[in-house]
């Protein structure tokens, strides 16, 4: 586990980012200087770890394979679910906890065992109503299956800490899928180095063992990535960071340095995991030019050794100089103007209907096509440094984040945080149990590799207590806190 | 369909004192289901944070000095009956219910949802023009049923099932023929009024019908009330909106009351006055949320089943635990629903000669 040590020396504060791309991996090392590389993912992820060649903090970035595992072929999720008495599930089995965390139905462990001979699938999902205020009955279905789900294939719902049994559902479902991927992603960069941290699609760190038990959150990163890049590199936080890559070109909106988050949906689905969002259009450098601009990408463009014309080959018609300007040059002019002219269009008119007034870009071809589209919207633009890996930058500067939802229950003898169960013996008023809460997540987040300056301050999200009267007088309390480490950029970056 | 559910999360800060029956830990288990069930985020559901009712609003249907009481009171403590005593801050946690009534009908009349279950605290159906009672204040369904009419509807029915009478909504419409005033209530019982002789006067005579059913009285009897009472009379009177005072002290596992009503019972009810409001008023139809006392037990079941109900969604799951079967038999008497067929009978006649479906 990585945890800062101070007296590590001046290579300790290195800051390691690797954002594993589609072809390629980013690799940013934030020091007193930035030095950024490319390594080909051909020869694997070890490879690309092989390059690290110096100590310090190393965040990955998985964004990429992970949606790829998402988009290729299907794993089969076989999801059992608790729902218990309240709104109608199809397929449900035996059992219930109540909203106060009581087992209030048992499960059946043979109905279980028949569903689990009767249908199968590669990865198991159990998702139980009120499992977050006690996972008993989860954990019961998990061990019955295990037999035929091993631990890396199978995910409960309780981790995921939110009253919300459908997005639950969902979230599981896509852990699931995701789960035995996640875990050998961790194995095979931890058996290269101990100290890894993964990155969120929220813009914070987690270690390994987090998130292998809410891979969810791993997905769709890269708009985070660039826009706390962006917003590190350029200094400028309130602006709108123009991500243009090889098929996509992102627009993501940042307020007081905070880009806007959503919850994620998969498959037609809500989950519970939040993560930035960027507004998505299909066209980037790699972009085909066959008649017009196509949104669609058919290998590296000419001037990279491609058989197609791209955006990039019409850029270096009209007089850039990327890559091997000479081998562009199969596209003629005029089609090289027209579909730059209809790339700035399209891309002006997006960030012209979201308001912004500042351009920050990043991405390999930002200084080529931003001017133009600042040009067009009438707003100003800034190219930071180390402009074409600012992704992996995000992800190297990143900090830990973590929350903690806590339920006190005095009268059961329990707090359960995120889920699991301990005892609690002694209950004090509002502010206590909320410093109890900020102690335990500060600890967590501490465990987990922040930096003890970065876990200074721990935002509040909900506190909300009551007595609990049986027969007319007071039996026990009740509390509900959530607080986390909110994810932004570290203190030790430079 | 969508349903507006309205909600504040200070709706759950109001307390008389800690171990009052009406408290804070009353709708905290109700929201936690609610949130778990995903309601909060689903496409049928539109979550809504109301304000404040306005004075102007609140002084349409409460006394000048009743109000100028709560302001004093809710700044130095007071009393109004040994049930109901004013904590400091009252009038403002009040006025919030009252504004989420209020914008539970706006959401209905301006189309935002066909129909609004406001979730409030503190309650409101006892209190009358001029004093509060029973655990209420301002009378949350009188100041709604104000505001729609100052807003140009003209008709509206109200159907009050809280276990207890509506006595304080009754007296406000008593003499008031635009507005059908209907109440199922267990009797004897607290606060003694609504027995099937009060049916209204001046021009209102006809348009108070009181149902009082006995301790024991369960899902048969009130699904029979719903078809031989309330929706004749409906259809007869055509109103513009359906107001429900949804009380949830009927249930089994109430323990202020002595009802047997299940959490499938009231959903089943509110299917059907949401089928009512459907055939007569274009959907219009807006639950407040009243007493309910079993808060660890039937509360969290009522309310969402009232609220699926609403929102069309499936309820064959809507049920208690397992574990409360057994106090269900108990509290459950068969005799209760003969009972309730000879009250049925006896308000039909006395409202005969002023109802054709009732001849």
């Amino acid at each position: 586990m990585g945890v800062w040590n101070p007296d590590q020396g001046g290579d300790a504060r290195m800051l390691i980012g690797m954002d594993v791309g589609g072809t390629n991996t980013d690799l940013a090392m934030v020091g007193e200087e930035i030095v950024s590389e490319k390594v080909s993912n051909t020869r694997g992820i070890r490879e690309a770890l092989l390059k690290i060649r110096i100590p310090g903090r190393l965040a990955v970035s998985t964004s990429t394979p992970l949606n790829r595992v998402l988009a290729g072929t299907p794993v089969t999720v076989q999801t059992i679910l608790v729902p218990g008495p309240g709104l109608f599930w199809p397929g449900g089995v035996k059992g219930a906890v109540n909203h106060c965390g009581d087992v209030v139905e048992p499960i059946d462990p043979q109905e279980i065992r028949e569903i689990l001979m009767r249908d199968r699938g590669d990865a198991l999902a159990i998702a139980g109503k009120f499992s977050v205020r006690n996972p008993a009955l989860e954990k019961e279905i998990a061990s019955l299956a295990h037999a035929q789900y091993p631990v890396e294939r199978t995910s409960m719902s309780y981790h995921l800490a939110d009253l919300d049994f459908p997005g639950r559902i969902a979230t599981t479902r896509l852990n699931a899928a995701m789960k035995e991927t996640v875990t050998w992603l961790a194995g095979e960069i931890g058996a290269e180095r101990g100290d890894v941290l993964f990155f969120k699609g929220d813009g914070g760190l987690i270690p390994p063992g987090y998130a292998v038990n809410n891979p969810s959150v791993l997905a769709h990163s890269s708009a985070a990535a660039v826009a706390l890049g962006a917003r590190y590199l350029s200094g400028i936080t309130d602006c709108t960071v123009i991500d243009i890559g090889g098929t996509t070109t992102d627009l993501v909106p940042l307020l007081r340095g905070v880009p806007r988050m959503e919850l994620l949906v998969h498959g037609g689905e809500r989950t519970v995991t939040r993560a930035v969002v960027a507004q998505s259009f299909p066209y980037g450098g790699d972009s085909l030019v066959e008649g017009g601009l196509l949104p669609r990408r058919l290998g590296d463009a000419l001037a990279f050794g491609g058989s197609h014309p791209t955006l990039t080959d019409a850029l270096n018609v009209t007089g850039e100089e990327i890559g091997d300007a000479a081998a562009s040059r199969r596209l003629s002019r005029e089609s090289a103007t027209s579909v730059i002219e209809t790339y700035l269009d399209r891309i002006s008119r997006a960030v012209s209907s979201i308001g912004t007034r500042h351009l920050v870009g990043a991405g390999y071809l930002a200084p080529f096509l931003v001017p133009g589209i600042a040009s067009r919207c009438g707003v100003r633009y800034t190219i930071p440094p180390h402009w074409d890996c600012a992704n992996a930058v995000g992800v190297a500067v990143s900090r830990v984040s973590l929350s903690l939802h806590a339920r006190f229950d005095s009268g059961r003898g329990w707090v359960a945080f995120n889920g699991e169960h301990q005892p609690l013996r002694s209950m004090g008023d509002d502010d206590a149990l909320v410093g109890i809460c900020k102690e335990e997540v500060q600890k967590r987040a501490i465990a987990a590799g922040a930096h003890p300056e970065d876990v200074r301050d721990i935002e509040v999200l909900h506190v909300h207590s009551y007595d609990v009267i049986r027969g007319a007088s007071r039996s026990s309390r009740i509390a509900d806190v959530v607080v986390q480490v909110a994810p932004g950029i570290t203190v030790k970056a430079p | 369909m969508t349903t507006a559910l309205v909600f504040h999360p200070d709706f759950l800060l109001h307390e008389q004192s800690r171990d009052h029956p009406e408290r804070r830990e009353r709708l905290s288990y109700t929201i936690d289901q609610i949130r778990e069930e995903g309601l909060m985020h689903h496409p049928a559901v539109k979550v809504i944070i109301p304000g404040f009712a306005s004075m102007e609003a609140v002084s349409r249907v409460h006394h000048p000095e009743y109000l100028a009481f709560l302001e004093h009171a809710s700044r130095t403590g007071g009393f109004i009956d040994f049930d109901t005593n004013v904590p400091p801050n009252l009038l403002s946690h009040a006025l919030l219910a009252a504004g989420g009534a209020i914008r539970a009908a706006d959401a209905v009349l301006d189309g935002e949802a066909e129909n609004a279950f406001a979730l409030v605290r503190p309650p409101g159906h006892h209190a009358r023009p001029g004093t509060g009672a029973g655990f209420c204040y301002l009378n949350n369904m009188a100041i709604m049923v104000r505001h729609v009419q100052q807003r140009g509807l003209e008709k509206v029915m109200i159907l009050d099932w809280d276990a207890h009478h509506g006595d304080g909504t009754q007296a406000f419409f008593y003499e008031d023929p635009s507005v059908l005033f209907t109440s199922i209530h267990q009797s004897p019982f607290y606060p003694g009024s609504g027995s099937i002789d009060e049916t209204g006067y001046g021009p209102g005579t006809g348009y108070t019908a009181n149902m009082p059913v006995p301790a024991g009285t369960g899902d048969e009897s009130y699904t029979y009330l719903l078809e031989t009472i309330i929706e004749p009379f409906a259809r007869e009177f055509r109103p513009d909106l359906i107001a429900v005072s949804a009380g949830q002290d009927n249930h089994f596992t109430d323990p202020l009351t002595g009802l047997a009503l299940t959490a499938a019972g009231y959903a089943g009810l509110m299917k059907g006055a949401v089928g009512l409001a459907r055939e007569l008023c274009e959907g219009r139809l807006v639950a407040i949320l009243e007493g309910g006392y079993s808060v660890e037990g039937g509360l969290p079941y009522n309310n969402l089943g009232i609220l699926a109900a609403m929102a069309g969604l499936d309820l064959r799951s809507i049920r208690e635990p397992e574990v409360y079967r057994e106090w269900l038999i108990r509290v459950s008497d068969p005799s209760a629903h003969t009972r309730v067929r000879e009250n049925a009978h006896a308000l039909r006649t006395r409202l005969a000669p002023y109802w054709a479906c009732f001849r």
